[in-house]
């Protein structure tokens, strides 16, 4: 057999046996009680006003998308490189024509596979539930309106347009690409965490702390780096700040999304690169410990 | 017959040493000395010595899963360093585990996966080798529920699958009964006579005494002994004599000339067999 250095088959051999190792440790069970908490934000609390309505489906439901992602992307992949170098399922993989960096890149694509498999059946779950309750919320306003007698052509063009925005559109997936993008970091960053780490559970809580800490490197920046601060300085800090941990900020449209305002194409294109430079980053430093590594 | 003529080493260490680091405070720990060893195309080579002697550093090091402090090591005269040096290395490690979410079907297949094996011949050659190792009835069943026996066949099987023509075995017999480790010598027998070239490590010194052609004897970290296995245990100034039906009388004639030439008698007595060869006579089926 003829050996290549760089196998886009070896790779996704990996990533389809990560994929299938997280699916048979039954972590999807997840998206039923994801679809479970939908239906019942969607449903609950029907005395608010249609803007409220759809605002709460809308927050309880990105919540749980978040929560699913961020975890799955620090414990999955924590679990998978100690417990590989633990069962020492690593020396049969590694004793095949492997190169590391195709054990990792399948490890990483694996776990995002299983994120971006996940969160597209919940988006399509939410989406669904967002849609009935949005057509239920017109209906019932509709029905009001004309009850008061004020059903006017202006007036109903106006709950159109409202309960439209507050409703399902693009914007609700640009939200579910800002999660992904953003577990993928996050993914990354534990892959590079467990390349070094002595057991998963280091692995685990040092990336929710890095996690943590991502989320709040703006307000770390406001706090440490004060007006009078040199502008270098500034500018140092804020480089070192973005090495250690990961500007998660970036990633930060749901409130937008929320409350019906739009993600413009630059700042998706920010998120994306964004994601695209950590996850990059995270790889070839994972590539760099993972090659010395002695097994 | 091994040939070394034509094709370069199978296994080649040079002067391998390798140095553990240890934390603040701690002395490093060295595993292997300066070790050299040659294992030509086509030979079994055994390598034996007490835990902590270092063989299994210089297996992960020939495997290029350990880098060496010093000295180097090559397959098929490619360095380990390579990764291509892998692709006619079969290697089963000491007490193997595999994913246990897969069963003995999808392991190998994920195996051959990896060694660029696919399709119709990848599903037959994997079907072929759980033959071959008796887990047939464990194709479909989940890993976790394996056996350790029914492990190291598995290893086994996946260290074959690619048709490789290096076989590197860590304790291939470990938590085996006595069937099985009489299999697995019979296959590394098969393997022999294929030209498969074989490195083995094994603490059951008769069955190393019974497959290899020569043998490395490691202890702290140094090789002490290395050669021929019939060079190596050969008793240069004893000679045995073995007799069927041979009658007191004949025996005590025999041992009368022995002596009135200057030879010093020194045991005589019934052979034994072995223990091994035993228990599988008393355990195995008869044949219908």
């Amino acid at each position: 057999m003829k050996y290549h250095s760089f196998s886009p088959a070896r790779i996704w051999t990996l990533a389809a046996a990560t994929v299938t190792q997280l699916v048979r440790m039954k972590i999807m069970a997840f998206l039923v009680v994801f679809c479970v908490i939908v239906v019942a934000a969607g449903f609950a609390f029907p005395v608010m006003n249609p803007e409220q309505q759809l605002k709460l489906l809308k927050d309880v439901s990105f919540g749980a998308l978040q929560i699913f992602s961020v975890v799955i992307a620090i414990v999955s992949t924590a679990l998978l490189l100690p417990r590989d170098l633990e069962d020492r399922t690593l020396y049969t993989i590694l004793s095949k024509p492997v190169p590391r960096y195709e054990y990792l890149l399948g490890k990483l694509i694996g776990v995002l596979l299983l994120i971006g498999a996940g969160l597209v059946l919940m988006d399509i779950a939410f989406s669904a539930v967002l849609w009935l309750r949005q057509s239920l919320v017109l209906a019932q306003s509709i029905a009001a309106l004309k009850q008061e007698g004020v059903a006017t052509p202006e007036a109903l063009a106006q709950l159109n347009e409202f309960v439209g925005k507050q409703g399902l559109t693009w914007n609700i997936h640009l939200g579910v690409l800002a999660i992904f993008l953003k577990a993928s970091v996050i993914a990354a960053l534990s892959l590079m965490i467990s390349c070094f780490a002595s057991s998963t559970l280091f692995t685990v809580v040092i990336s929710l702390l890095v996690t943590i800490i991502g989320h709040g490197q703006g307000l770390i920046r406001e706090y440490f780096f004060s007006e009078g601060m040199n502008q270098i300085m500034k500018k140092l800090g804020s480089a070192l700040l973005a090495i250690i941990t990961p500007d998660l900020g970036v990633f930060d449209v749901l409130d937008n999304v929320i409350n019906g305002e739009l993600v413009s194409a630059f700042s998706a294109g920010v998120m994306v690169g964004t994601a695209a430079m950590y996850v990059t980053g995270y790889l070839l430093v994972s590539h760099l410990l993972f090659v010395e590594k002695e097994l | 017959m091994p040939d070394s003529t034509s094709s370069p080493p199978a296994v080649t260490v040079e002067n391998l040493t390798k140095v553990f680091k240890s934390g603040l405070g701690k002395q490093a720990f060295v595993a292997v000395r300066d070790l050299t060893l040659t294992v030509q195309t086509g030979e079994v080579y055994g390598l034996i010595g007490p835990n902590g002697s270092g063989k299994s550093t210089t297996m992960k090091a020939i495997l290029g899963l350990l880098s060496p402090t010093m000295g180097k090591t090559t397959i098929f005269g490619k360095s380990s360093i390579e990764v291509e040096s892998r692709s006619d290395v079969g290697f089963l490690p000491e007490n193997p585990y595999f994913y246990k979410h897969l069963s003995g079907l999808e392991t190998l297949l994920f195996y051959g996966r990896l060694c660029s094996m696919s399709g119709r011949d990848l599903q037959d050659k994997a079907r072929e080798m759980l033959a071959l190792t008796g887990l047939e009835d464990a194709a479909d069943r989940r890993v976790g529920g394996f056996s350790k026996g029914m492990l190291q066949r598995l290893g086994l099987a996946q260290a074959l699958l690619h048709e490789p023509r290096l076989i590197i075995l860590d304790e291939p017999t470990a938590g085996v009964d006595p069937a099985g480790s009489r299999k697995i010598r019979d296959l590394i027998m098969g393997f022999k006579e294929s030209g498969i070239t074989v490195l083995v490590t094994s603490h059951l010194l008769e069955q190393i005494q019974e497959v290899c052609d020569r043998v490395g004897i490691m202890a702290h970290g140094r090789m002490v002994r290395e050669g021929r296995l019939d060079d190596l245990i050969a008793v240069e100034n004893e000679t045995e004599l073995i007799l069927a039906d041979a009658s007191p009388e004949l025996l005590a004639e025999i041992r009368a000339i022995a002596e009135s030439k200057g030879a010093k008698w020194i045991r005589s007595g019934h052979s034994r067999t072995t223990l091994e060869r035993l228990f599988l006579e008393s355990t195995e089926e008869p044949k219908s």
